[in-house]
């Protein structure tokens, strides 16, 4: 009887640390770390004019 | 706005490795480690010909295909950033990269690498705020959210190396390659970009 109980309960304690497993399933080829700052910056117009005009002053032919 | 492209003018570098030098003072790269190079081909023969090699920032990374963690994201414009605590150093990037950007920082047993380094357009990573003590001790330094542009092109004596918008760089080097009368040789464009100039 009492070989009983202890299988019953190692079951129970097995199934419990199973369903506290909690499993992330990943999608493949997405970015999964943290967020860019630079990402919401960069897509405002005024960043994009700010850095056309810095190619003209430094890059371009004079 | 086109996507960030780099191109280096093989008619007009002369090796001097200014871009290399500035790339490592500006970013404190440590040793070993090379964002940047200056590759000579037909070194010592008639039509020599320097090219200085980065990441090219490519329009389809191959890096960020065989990545196996995913730690690769590219902003609005193209630039292709990675994160460095996503990064196991596998160095598949590495072998997937047509011009050898990724760098390692170690060398030790059971062939551990170090988390991968390579050229970030000067637009740092994605830790905490830009241009934070960590993003700079990480990526270097965030020149793009300064609104800068990266260093290696910008103080090019020759301006053999443009750094930008990629119709505007295009624009310059069709208008020297008209002027000279030659042909088109924007080394490395078509690879990463799929497109001639």
């Amino acid at each position: 009887m009492r070989r009983h109980i202890v299988r019953a309960s190692a079951l129970a304690a097995l199934v419990t640390l199973i369903t506290g497993c909690g499993v992330t399933v990943y999608e493949p080829g997405v970015y999964k770390g943290e967020k860019d700052p630079l990402l919401s910056m960069h897509a405002k117009p005024e960043h994009k004019a700010q850095l056309q005009e810095r190619f003209t002053k430094g890059q371009a032919e004079r | 706005m086109a996507r960030m492209k780099f191109l280096c003018d093989s008619e007009r570098c002369i090796e001097c490795n200014g871009c290399v030098t500035a790339c490592k003072n500006e970013h404190e790269v440590p040793w070993g480690v090379n964002r940047r190079r200056v590759v000579t081909l037909e070194d010592g023969v008639p039509g020599e010909r320097s090219i200085s090699v980065a990441c090219m920032h490519c329009t389809d990374a191959p890096c960020a295909a065989v990545c196996p963690v995913d730690c690769f994201y590219t902003t609005d414009d193209g630039i292709v950033l990675h994160d460095k605590d996503l990064c196991i150093g596998c160095g598949y990037c590495f072998y997937a990269c047509p011009f050898g950007a990724p760098q390692y920082p170690q060398q030790e047993a059971f062939g551990v690498r170090g988390k991968m380094d390579k050229c970030t357009f000067c637009a740092g990573g994605p830790e905490g705020k830009d241009n934070s003590d960590e993003e700079r001790q990480k990526y270097g330094k965030n020149r793009i959210a300064e609104g800068k542009l990266p260093l290696c092109a910008e103080m090019c004596a020759t301006k053999a190396l443009l750094a930008g918008d990629g119709d505007m760089v295009a624009d310059i080097y069709r208008e020297r390659v008209t002027k000279r009368s030659t042909r088109p040789q924007s080394w490395g464009w078509l690879t990463a970009y799929q497109e001639d100039v």
